[in-house]
């Protein structure tokens, strides 16, 4: 009756349409992943974490503290009912200065890779506890920083570069070439740059600086910025603010889109990692780049698979396991 | 998720090399549950508020669970509109009627992210102003924690705002965007607010007579 034929005699075209989008999850979620790029996330996660970390440091107990301008009552009445907080229970300033500088040594363990399957929830936990004790403090940084350190904590970020990995070095255990944690870890650090890069540029677009192109030049003018020097540049052409900033728009909805596809991905992944650091310094906040930039780290440093995994030894659960990395990375 | 530019050869079936059936079920159910929070924070979070439905079913089943880990955001980072909000914004407490000691301004000489937090409280503070649940909460707590610095049991709570600068423009001054008076009294904790000086439409005199009209004489 047609000339197109059906992909097989038995399955209807949608149903081979949901298996293919079944199939597809299935690779994108558990083909074990290349643990190597999750080893750089941790070492950037790690790194911003404890820049974070110490800008909060010289005025702890001001805020926190039993003194301090943010009494626990007041943010218990300020932030979300859901809100919980280890603060909550730190009711001295030597407790608030215990957990705070735990959250430290957490973070320091988390970039040398010691203990890294306690340690990478665990600093997650405490950062989150952090956030909850003031809300009213946390910036982009801070929120982008909590959904790195959760994705870290489900994938196995301390099998490579890391204390962790020496230590198994030396008691003779071999590295294990792959995990669907790291798969899952990977996916999910994809997911979420997209993600907040397309709610991001959806709120900059509800506004006429991101449309009459001036975005850029009050970027820039703000006493925050770390580019101050473009100021006479931006002021001296019009059009050369109008360009940065549809360029910014254009970078985001690249990056938010073209992540998704093999063609484009590796390209626009290490596009980011030059890109969110620019912007980060623009906008004031170089902290926050550097942690976009993590999002985009896996798809820009992970092996390429060129579709056929190569059987390497087994995994935790015996199984043989492929040596390539995750099947995205084409 | 996406299809390789390459030729594509078969992978071997994730079961012979991953997690059992079992473990792929839950796990994928808890990441389609973790994706569509997040697709619901990012509608729901945003500044723009949000419809009821997406507000109830992520209030209910959703930010119970997402907001102790810190992943219940909208993630809206406009950046910049060149808009009074995104002004730079300082705190200034001061012992009130007192000027021979100095006031605190915060974040003053800081930089980097340590100014941007006070930046974000005092930020808060005024921002407050339009949300009834938490209207003067901040400013009384920062009120009361700078009683011992500064002391006195009597302070001033300003935040101070100085508008983005337009292009080819001089930078505008600060000026005042919230005021309050913080006292204890009897024992209680004062907040008193100084609202802004409201603007008026300017005084008019009587109608200038028309030329070659009738002149009336003004009472």
């Amino acid at each position: 009756m047609s000339t197109r034929h059906a992909p097989t005699a038995a399955s209807p075209p949608a149903q081979h349409g949901l298996a293919a989008v079944a199939e597809a999850w299935e690779r994108f979620w558990f083909f074990p992943a290349d643990a190597r790029p999750l080893a750089l996330v941790r070492i950037v996660a790690a790194v911003a974490a404890l820049a974070l970390w110490w800008s909060y440091a010289a005025d702890v107990q001001a805020w926190f503290g039993p003194q301090g301008v943010l009494a626990a009552d007041t943010v218990r009445q300020w932030r979300s009912p859901a809100g919980v907080s280890l603060y909550d229970v730190a009711t001295s300033a030597l407790a608030v200065a215990v957990l705070f500088h735990a959250t430290a040594v957490v973070f320091l363990l988390l970039l040398v890779g010691l203990g890294t399957t306690v340690v990478a929830p665990l600093a997650a936990v405490l950062w989150a506890s952090l956030l909850h004790r003031g809300p009213m403090l946390a910036g982009p940084a801070d929120d982008c920083l909590a959904v790195l350190l959760w994705c870290l904590a489900i994938g196995p970020a301390g099998w490579h570069l890391s204390c962790d990995r020496w230590l198994c070095d030396r008691a003779g255990r071999p590295t294990p070439p792959g995990s669907f944690r790291a798969a899952v870890s990977r996916g999910l650090l994809q997911s979420y740059g997209s993600a907040i890069t397309v709610a991001a540029v959806l709120a900059q677009l509800k506004g006429d600086a991101w449309w009459d192109g001036l975005a850029a030049w009050y970027l820039a003018a703000s006493p925050q910025s770390r580019c101050s020097g473009l100021v006479p540049l931006l002021e001296g052409s019009e059009y050369l603010t109008n360009l940065l900033t549809h360029a910014i728009t254009a970078f985001e909805i690249l990056f938010a889109v073209g992540i998704w596809f093999a063609a484009t991905q590796r390209l626009v992944a290490r596009i980011a990692l030059v890109a969110w650091p620019l912007i980060g310094l623009l906008a004031g906040m170089p902290v926050w780049g550097v942690v976009m930039a993590a999002f985009a780290l896996p798809v820009a440093v992970g092996p390429v698979n060129h579709g056929q995994p190569r059987i390497g030894p087994a995994d935790e659960r015996g199984s043989p396991l492929p040596t390539a990395a995750h099947p995205s990375a084409s | 998720m996406h299809q390789s530019s390459r030729p594509h050869r078969p992978f071997p079936p994730p079961a012979a090399c991953g997690p059992s059936e079992k473990v792929r079920a839950i796990v994928s159910g808890a990441i389609a549950v973790c994706l569509l929070g997040t697709l619901l924070s990012i509608a729901g979070d945003s500044d723009s508020g949000s419809s009821a439905i997406v507000r109830t079913v992520k209030g209910r089943l959703f930010s119970p669970w997402m907001t102790p880990p810190w992943l219940d955001h909208g993630f809206d980072y406009r950046l910049t509109y060149g808009a009074p909000e995104d002004a730079e914004h300082a705190l200034e407490v001061r012992r009130h009627g007192d000027d021979r000691v100095g006031p605190a301004s915060l974040p003053g000489t800081l930089t980097g992210e340590r100014a941007a937090r006070w930046e974000r409280l005092a930020r808060a503070i005024a921002l407050d102003v339009d949300d009834a649940d938490r209207d003067g909460l901040l400013a009384a707590a920062v009120g009361r924690g700078m009683f011992d610095d500064l002391g006195g049991e009597d302070v001033t709570v300003r935040v101070l705002r100085t508008l983005p600068t337009d292009r080819g423009g001089a930078a505008p001054a600060a000026t005042p965007a919230y005021t309050a008076r913080v006292r204890m009294a009897r024992g209680e904790l004062q907040l008193l607010r100084q609202e802004a000086r409201a603007e008026v439409a300017p005084l008019v005199g009587p109608p200038a007579p028309r030329p070659g009209g009738p002149t009336k004489a003004v009472p």
